[in-house]
């Protein structure tokens, strides 16, 4: 008995245990860590959903492509002239850079630093996406037995996609950088300051430096520093400037490198774990250059 | 109401987490996707005995957990909530096609706030994301675009009794 008097019904009491149930396996959930019970669920579950992810993925992938071909058609005049004009700028910019990238080719070669390019690395397709708007994850097609291991750095021709957290044998769940629960140490490619970019659970990420010493200026790249992903993959574009002020965090906005809305192929790089950094710098792959004497120019 | 029912139920419920997951993954207007394993949950509860249904909400939503990037219980939790508010006001005196738009409009999104709530409180920080009321808001209202397909394929291959607020 209830104590207003009423009889708690059949229905009400199977909806009190299913919550309790839930609220249960969530916590067990959360608490386990390594090859829990609720991993080893999840992952059963998920080889047995893959073909079938798979196949309705294989039927759905060309009717979308069609209709977003022919929606597309009307937009494509001014989609060329802008990139006509693109075009134009960027040949400019590629001039402006191609003695740019030769100095940092040859200090390549000077601190012998291996470019993110030169990993190994396992291609994969998206077959599924999260279960909801709340969810940055997306699963991969392949597996621990291609390779793939939890932690691995993710990415696409752009840049940093996200890191895998859940293998199967023939699938891999990867959780985006725009999930806040994932965090990324980098570097400003122009400055070389550090700090962590955060996800929001939307399409901008979150910039934090802690002793940054020079502005976080709009268009600047951001690059991983190695500590819990391979070194040298672009992350994203400061969205807006910043100044650095002395005992003030420098807080911003970052536009992600990688378009999440049309991911289809990755890049798992298999070649790197975070085991690989240096645990005295942060900085793995990159040893100490030789000292350079400051006189002599390098290019 | 026998076992087949409640299968053919489940399996609807479980054919729309999978859509979900592929289907709208490419397809997301705006950038958003509808929710359409809450939808198909609405609908078996209100076709469904009160039990099955709320078993059949829970199994669902414990799917879209597996599949998803959440702790597991979240969804089977909001699923098993929205269920219980669906039988709760199935059998209200109000009929006509607005009557559906605004209840699978509100029940999607309480779901999806349910759901917002209790992720939260499990260290997934969704309450405060920037964009937030879109997120609930958007796919509710998609919902409410495919509800009535949703509704009459349930309705179909459940072959409930008439109720009052669903034509």
């Amino acid at each position: 008995m209830l104590p207003s008097g009423k009889r708690l019904d059949r229905a009400t009491a199977l909806f009190i245990s299913l919550l309790a149930v839930g609220f249960l396996v969530a916590t067990f959930d959360v608490r386990a860590s390594g090859d829990s019970a609720t991993t080893v669920l999840r992952g059963g579950v998920q080889e047995l959903a893959e073909p079938i992810q798979g196949g309705i993925d294989f039927l759905v992938r060309p009717v979308v492509g069609f209709v977003d071909g022919v929606s597309n058609v009307a937009g494509l005049r001014d989609q060329n002239e802008r990139l006509e004009a693109e075009v134009q700028r960027l040949e400019a910019r590629l001039r402006e850079t191609a003695a740019l990238e030769r100095r940092v080719a040859e200090l390549e070669a000077i601190s012998d630093l291996a470019p993110p390019e030169g990993l190994a690395t396992v291609t994969a397709r998206i077959y599924s996406g999260g279960t909801s708007t709340f969810d940055q994850v997306r699963f991969i097609n392949k597996g621990s037995s291609d390779g793939v291991i939890a932690g691995q750095a993710v990415i696409d021709e752009s840049g940093l996609v996200g890191r895998v957290d859940l293998v199967t044998g023939s699938s891999a769940r990867v959780r985006l950088i725009t999930d806040p629960l994932v965090s990324v140490g980098v570097r400003i490619q122009d400055t070389n300051q550090t700090g962590a970019v955060t996800g929001r659970g939307d399409d901008v990420l979150q910039l934090d430096m802690f002793d940054a010493t020079a502005p976080a200026t709009e268009g600047a790249v951001l690059i991983t520093d190695g500590s819990r992903f391979p070194p040298g993959v672009v992350v994203g574009f400061i969205r807006e400037t910043r100044e650095a002020n002395v005992g003030f965090a420098l807080r911003t906005t970052v536009d992600p490198a990688a378009a999440f809305s049309e991911l289809d192929f990755v890049k798992i790089v298999v070649g790197w774990s975070p085991l690989d950094a240096d645990p005295e710098s942060g900085d793995p792959l990159i040893e100490p250059p030789p000292s350079i004497d400051p006189g002599v120019d390098i290019r | 109401m026998n076992s087949s029912k409640i299968i053919i139920a489940l399996g609807i419920v479980l054919a729309a987490v999978l859509i979900q997951t592929t289907v709208f993954q490419h397809i997301q207007p705006f950038g958003y996707a509808p929710a359409l394993g809450l939808l198909a949950a609405i609908a078996t509860s209100r076709y469904l005995k009160p039990e099955p249904a709320l078993f059949v909400a829970f199994s669902g939503g414990f799917l879209q957990d597996v599949l998803g990037g959440s702790p597991l219980g979240l969804w089977a939790c909001t699923f098993t909530v929205i269920a219980f508010v669906t039988l709760k006001i199935r059998d209200r005196e109000i009929a006509g096609p607005l009557a559906v738009l605004a209840g699978v409009f509100g029940l999607t999104f309480l779901g999806q706030l349910t759901y917002a709530v209790l992720a939260t409180l499990f260290g997934q920080g969704i309450i405060g994301r920037p964009g937030l009321i879109w997120d609930l808001l958007v796919p509710s209202l998609y919902n409410v675009i495919l509800a009535y397909p949703v509704f009459w394929l349930t309705k179909s291959a459940v072959r409930p009794k008439e109720r009052a607020w669903v034509a």
